[in-house]
């Protein structure tokens, strides 16, 4: 058989474009504000995964794709490519976050306490049906306590350092365009661990949950205890051209260590990303603490984490299936065709 | 360089500015240019900084990702002010260097220290009540 090409559905492309955004109305400034006041944890998870940090733009790209998480963050992305990087800011120190939670599950009496914060952790988990009935949820306010707490926690893991638990890494001095960067660099591997960390920190949700998760419940060597959970801001510190350091903003950031008892040491996974998302920082930490000597092919050898946690990637290559692929699946009947003839063939010829 | 608010340091003033109210920013700022004569604008873009943080098992400094600026570059006598602030709000980042012209050649200097006081000490109202709210949930544990 010939194989077969096409041409056309220039129309039905333009129909099912219109199709699609038809469903979703009219995008305007109203619906953008909702979307970022209604869903910061979403609009936190698609900045992280786009690797760019901007609460407006991100409430756009879920409108405009009307919650498709993939396009949202592949809009970003490619948003992200029209901008010139103006500076690489000063690098962000767990000791200067204003810190919102943070907790340890491994060490109950940590200095500076168990803060919560935002969290659902502890709540009961009921649908607020009342609502579709005409209601509205106004949930309790808030009692502030009488004094604030400290906006800079100290570190669990310095403080551990100094019980002899774990050994504190040597300062690290690389700094500014200095620091490997994925976005002008490939990776290669083995990787770079600011390849790596950076790569975790611009993974897809789900990828290092399922990742994180086989390693947790035993496809990995170590089982993770979490050390430190942080939800914070950071500031963003550049450089006035006079030379003056100054701070342009906060952004919110996650990060979480992780623990493993390791000799008479305790071994630290680490993981971090722009925005607020625990499950991902949980588990990519778990996928870091995990790595060290993990066998090939296994969920958590970083080559094969680090690959198929990158969303844009991974949710393009998943999608580009269902393209048409009339001249690979031609050939794939040809060659069927082929060997059920010779089959036939065979089978028809007189024995010797 | 020093400039004419020696009380407050050039790091206070400009993350000061960079976190001010953006309409009371843009009206202070309205109110300075007739004093400030022609200017020189350099930039006045939007752009991104790269944000890095340091591992706190290996000590490795790696990228979380980037952040939306927007960036006034100005220059005037001479002089260069600056703005950057975080979003996409360029009249907000020429409104902050606006300001930091005005300190850095002496002009409106008390209006000027006026200002970044009260924009500091809204920020300040603000994070205090933020953390009585975030110290409400420290968990006082018991010990059995």
């Amino acid at each position: 058989m010939a194989y077969v090409a096409t041409r056309g559905g220039d129309r039905a492309i333009e129909q099912s474009e219109r199709l699609f955004r038809d469903a979703m109305g009219d995008i305007t400034p109203a619906r953008v504000a909702e979307v970022k006041q209604a869903l910061p944890y979403l609009i936190d998870r698609v900045m992280g995964e786009a690797s760019l940090y901007d609460e407006d733009l991100a409430a756009l790209a879920l409108a405009q794709t009307g919650g498709e998480m993939f396009e949202a963050v592949l809009l970003l992305r490619a948003w992200r490519t029209t901008q010139p990087r103006l500076s690489v800011a000063e690098p962000v120190e767990q000791q200067d976050l204003f810190t919102h939670r943070r907790i340890s599950a491994a060490f109950k009496d940590i200095p500076g306490g168990q803060v919560l914060g935002p969290t659902l952790d502890y709540s009961h988990r009921i649908l607020a049906t009342d609502v579709l009935s005409g209601g509205t949820f106004r949930p309790d306010p808030v009692d502030p306590a009488d004094n604030p707490a400290p906006a800079h926690q100290p570190s669990v893991s310095a403080w551990q350092a100094e019980n002899d638990l774990v050994d504190l890494p040597e300062p690290d001095t690389t700094e500014g365009n200095d620091i490997p960067d994925l976005t002008r660099e490939p990776l290669l591997f083995p990787s770079k661990r600011a390849h790596t960390l950076q790569s975790l920190a611009r993974a897809e949700t789900g990828g290092a949950l399922a990742l994180g998760y086989a390693a947790m419940r035993g496809y990995g060597s170590a089982h993770p205890t979490v050390n430190e959970l942080r939800l914070a801001e950071a500031e963003v510190v550049v450089r006035h051209p006079r030379g003056t350091k100054f701070s342009a903003g906060r952004v919110k950031v996650s990060q979480a260590e992780v623990v493993s008892k390791k000799g008479e040491k305790l071994d630290l996974g680490f993981s971090a990303t722009l925005g607020w998302n625990e499950v991902k920082v949980i588990a990519a930490a778990t996928l870091d603490l995990n790595a060290e000597g993990a066998p090939k092919g296994s969920a958590t050898e970083e080559e094969f984490f680090l690959y198929h946690t990158e969303g844009v990637e991974s949710s393009g290559f998943c999608i580009h299936f269902k393209l048409p692929h009339y001249v690979t699946f031609q050939s794939s009947l040809d060659a069927m065709r082929d060997a059920k003839a010779k089959r036939k063939a065979a089978e028809t010829e007189p024995a010797e | 360089m020093a400039h004419a608010l020696p009380d407050i340091p050039h790091e206070a003033l400009l993350g000061t500015l960079a976190r001010a109210d953006a309409d009371r920013l843009k009206a202070f700022a309205e109110v300075l240019i007739p004093q400030l004569g022609d200017i020189e604008v350099l930039h006045s873009r939007t752009g991104l900084v790269m944000l890095p943080m340091r591992d706190t098992a290996q000590g490795t400094a790696f990228h979380l990702g980037e952040v939306l600026v927007s960036e006034a570059h100005i220059r005037q006598a001479g002089v260069e002010a600056y703005g950057m602030r975080r979003g996409r709000d360029l009249e907000s980042a020429m409104a902050m260097a606006l300001v930091d012209l005005a300190v850095a050649q002496g002009i409106a200097p008390d209006a000027c220290a006026a200002f970044v006081r009260a924009e500091a000490d809204a920020a300040a109202s603000e994070d205090a009540q933020v953390l009585r709210r975030i110290d409400a949930t420290r968990v006082d544990m018991e010990t059995f």
